[in-house]
């Protein structure tokens, strides 16, 4: 899905998004966001983030097979 | 308090804060009657053995890792904790569409339902915003909180959630974190909760969450083995059937009578029931403040147990968890005792839903809720077993999990919460600004009335 206002995504701010969703510092590229103790709940609102700053919609599915920021720049890159 | 500390006490209510406060009391040389209105102490907790030995919860269940000063009572009494594992799919039936695949129905791996996680995810946005604005122990002083504690949570969501998926699964969501119908409570009430009891990550989740633990044996051990320590102690009391009337304060100390005709005298009163029912006690003096307004509403939450020879759900590798959006059971979830020869399926009817399935009569009700189960899981024969409690109409509960604050109820209620009315003090998980209407908050609540009592902290 795309849209008119996309931001390339870029894994600083997708990392800076699971920080702040997480409420922790310890996030790296290849974190995985479910052992850094992330559920589905809080998952959802990484994607309303990743949605609203690149203007991409990804579902839960593409959430679950690519927990990372490097993940999921490249499911953005690749939606976008 | 004139005249010194006080040496007897009368606790009202023997539910978890009652009886936490008695034997805080009692331990320290005050002599403890507690009056309790049923024939079984225990409160919104109650257990039901289902199969010789095996024992499910009824009431109140859940624990979790912050619940620290219910796992050191649980650690005092000798007693032990089993983790709510949920392995498997988890089956949804949400309406049309939604990825579901036999019109109705969806299994999905997880506890994620089949909907639009990007509004989802919108909804606890705003959700997680407005907790964060929240002050927990004084919600009252909350910024804005005019605003806050005059909208409904149902006002909120209609100005706030636009997509269907959001609107759809916000009722749910609260039914199953508050039991509440969204009319009935207002938004900082909501705010405030989520907040109280560790937030909406914590709040929600089973594991790493509030949800982590059951007691092995039933949350009923909890008040059944303090009653029995007071019971052995020399000056301490629990007579059931007592349902109280009255307290009188004087000069010198408290009269509590009750419907039997009874009376017992003592320094001080602890009234340790919820709200609606603290606020039907005939108090003389009249207290400057109420206990409980216009629009507090009982906690709407009808629980179902339906009962079969083992959990034939996970042989389908499905966990048990279930969210719905028709009733009666809008979420159901594998409640089977650890080790036992049982397989509880539990459900959970709540909000509107509550009210529209107590008023079913039995056959009724066990007829709706053993369709629903079959539907969402196939596998399963008629039940061996099915209990209702209807916590809305248990007269000596008036709702479970917790009082529903409505519009207005924070602000005006608030700031005396917790104020002693002279010889009489309050308890109850209601009264507990940190995690409150759990466990947790009950016995927080009974902790803070002994150290007012006996240390003046009030």
């Amino acid at each position: 899905m795309s849209s008119v206002d996309t931001t390339p995504a870029d894994t600083e701010g997708v990392t800076a998004i699971f920080r702040r969703v997480l409420e922790t510092e310890d996030v790296t590229a290849d974190s995985d966001f479910f052992l850094l103790g992330g559920d589905s709940l809080i998952a959802t609102r990484v994607l309303s983030a990743v949605a609203r700053t690149y203007g991409v919609e990804l579902s839960f599915e593409d959430f679950v097979l690519a927990p990372t920021p490097a993940g999921l720049v490249e499911l953005i890159a690749a939606a976008g | 308090m004139s005249g010194g500390r006080a040496r007897s006490a009368v606790v009202v209510g023997a539910g978890l804060a009652g009886l936490t406060a008695a034997e805080g009391l009692a331990a320290r040389g005050v002599e403890v009657t507690v009056l309790e209105a049923r024939e079984r102490v225990g409160g919104r907790t109650h257990g039901i053995e289902v199969a010789p030995g095996a024992w499910i919860d009824a009431g109140a269940a859940y624990l979790g890792a912050r619940h620290t000063e219910l796992l050191d009572l649980i650690k005092a009494l000798d007693l032990h904790t089993t983790p709510t594992t949920m392995l498997g799919a988890s089956r949804f039936a949400l309406g049309g569409g939604a990825g579901a695949e036999d019109g109705e129905h969806a299994t999905r791996d997880g506890r994620f339902p089949p909907l639009n996680a990007v509004a989802l995810g919108e909804l606890f946005d705003h959700l997680a915003e407005l907790t964060a604005t929240v002050r927990p122990e004084a919600p009252w002083l909350t910024p804005d909180a005019d605003r806050l504690d005059t909208l409904t949570a149902a006002e909120w969501a209609e100005r706030h959630l636009t997509h269907p998926d959001a609107r759809l699964f916000f009722p749910l969501f609260l039914g199953e974190m508050m039991a509440a119908d969204p009319a009935d409570i207002s938004v900082l009430h909501m705010a405030f909760y989520l907040r109280s009891g560790g937030g909406l990550r914590y709040l929600n989740a089973f594991e790493g969450g509030a949800q982590q633990d059951r007691i092995a044996g039933g949350a009923h051990l909890l008040c059944e083995r303090l009653a029995a320590g007071l019971a052995r102690r020399p000056h301490g009391a629990v007579r059931l059937g007592e349902a109280v009337r009255s307290v009188a304060q004087d000069a010198d100390g408290v009269t509590v009578r009750t419907e039997r005709g009874a009376s017992y005298r003592a320094d001080v009163a602890v009234v340790a029931l919820p709200p609606l029912l603290a606020d039907a006690l005939d108090l003389g003096p009249e207290p400057p403040a109420r206990r409980a307004g216009e629009r507090t509403g009982r906690g709407c939450a009808v629980k179902v147990n339906l009962v079969y020879p083992s959990p034939l759900w996970r042989e389908h590798g499905l966990s048990g968890w279930s969210v719905n959006a028709e009733g009666p059971l809008l979420s159901t979830v594998d409640d089977s005792p650890a080790g036992a020869g049982a397989g509880v399926l539990t459900g959970f009817v709540t909000g509107a839903e509550a009210h529209r399935y107590a008023a079913l009569g039995p056959r009724e009700q066990r007829a709706a809720a053993v369709a629903q189960a079959a539907r969402l899981f196939p596998m399963l024969p008629e039940p061996v077993g099915f209990h209702v409690t209807d916590w809305v109409n248990e007269p000596y509960s008036k709702g479970c999990y917790a009082a529903l604050f409505g519009p207005g109820d924070w602000l005006r209620l608030g700031p005396t919460l917790t104020a002693p009315h002279g010889r009489v003090h309050w308890a109850g998980t209601e009264t507990s600004t940190e995690f409150f209407g759990l466990l947790e908050g009950a016995i927080r609540s009974g902790h803070r009335v002994v150290a007012e009592i006996l240390d003046g902290t009030a």
